[in-house]
């Protein structure tokens, strides 16, 4: 894959994540808003409900898929940040190498622990 | 890259937060990335916060917790803030980059227009839902 084509995922991701995201916002944080639409849940974040949705097997593809992208567009976007240095060639292989191992290493973890939380 | 010369105009780090004399989108773009930093470091901690749900109910509501003091509760909504402004606005340079509300190509007749100008209307457009979005969404964190 070419520059460009990296930057186009840049931007399919970031498209996919404002729906990803904005879901994940609505469902933890908005109750208000969700119990005007009568979806009033409440409490996202207490044990019970968050053990139910790890439990959940939609919720669990989710969490996977929503890290993966978010971490792509995240790295990719801090690399060109730090890329927009002009670096030498050898400092920007080191910068793209460090941030592929810390987004490998986020994302096993993150994938670990959606695991553990599904199966155990 | 530098082979020991000083490179005539470079700004380094500097260059990350000086908008000099450009317009407003400058800065726009300036805090696109501010906000898009702050997620992704945000996202790291948040990865090893919530992984505390594998040691049980107790170490969870223990840690959730922490996060009742009200400084959380304005921490929180700054990442939502965040999420808004770097979704919507991102939102508008996708649109833009792919050659949409860009407006049709017209002679240059004096008095000239600008693209720049041209594509104001969308952006204030995007400004006013990035404040509608923000508004709604502190009134459901404060009531």
């Amino acid at each position: 894959m070419r520059e460009a084509h990296f930057w186009l995922l840049q931007l399919v991701t970031g498209l996919v994540l404002i729906v990803l995201l904005g879901l994940h916002m609505i469902v933890i944080h908005l109750e208000t808003i969700l119990g005007f639409l009568g979806l009033g849940a409440g409490g996202a974040v207490a044990y019970a409900s968050v053990m139910e949705r790890a439990a959940s097997s939609p919720w669990t593809w989710f969490y996977i898929i929503f890290l993966a992208l978010a971490l792509y567009h995240g790295l990719y976007g801090l690399r060109t940040i730090i890329l927009e240095l002009t670096l030498s060639r050898t400092a920007s292989t080191v910068v793209t190498v460090l941030l592929v191992i810390v987004g490998i290493a986020a994302f096993s973890f993150g994938t670990y622990v959606t695991w553990q939380a599904y199966a155990g | 890259m530098a082979e020991g010369r000083k490179r005539e105009n470079y700004l380094g780090i500097k260059g990350w937060v000086r908008a000099g004399r450009y317009g407003l989108e400058r800065y726009l773009y300036f805090l696109q990335r501010l906000t898009g930093f702050g997620l992704i470091i945000y996202l790291l901690i948040h990865l090893y916060e919530t992984s505390f749900r594998l040691r049980g109910e107790v170490t969870w509501e223990g840690v959730m917790g922490l996060f009742d003091q009200p400084v959380f509760a304005v921490l929180e909504y700054v990442v939502m803030a965040a999420f808004i402004f770097h979704a919507l606005n991102g939102l508008r340079l996708v649109i833009e980059e792919l050659g949409f509300a860009l407006g049709k190509p017209r002679r240059p007749v004096y008095p000239y227009e600008t693209s720049l100008q041209r594509q104001r209307p969308f952006m204030w457009a995007i400004g006013v839902l990035i404040i509608v979005f923000l508004v709604v969404s502190l009134y459901d964190f404060l009531v």
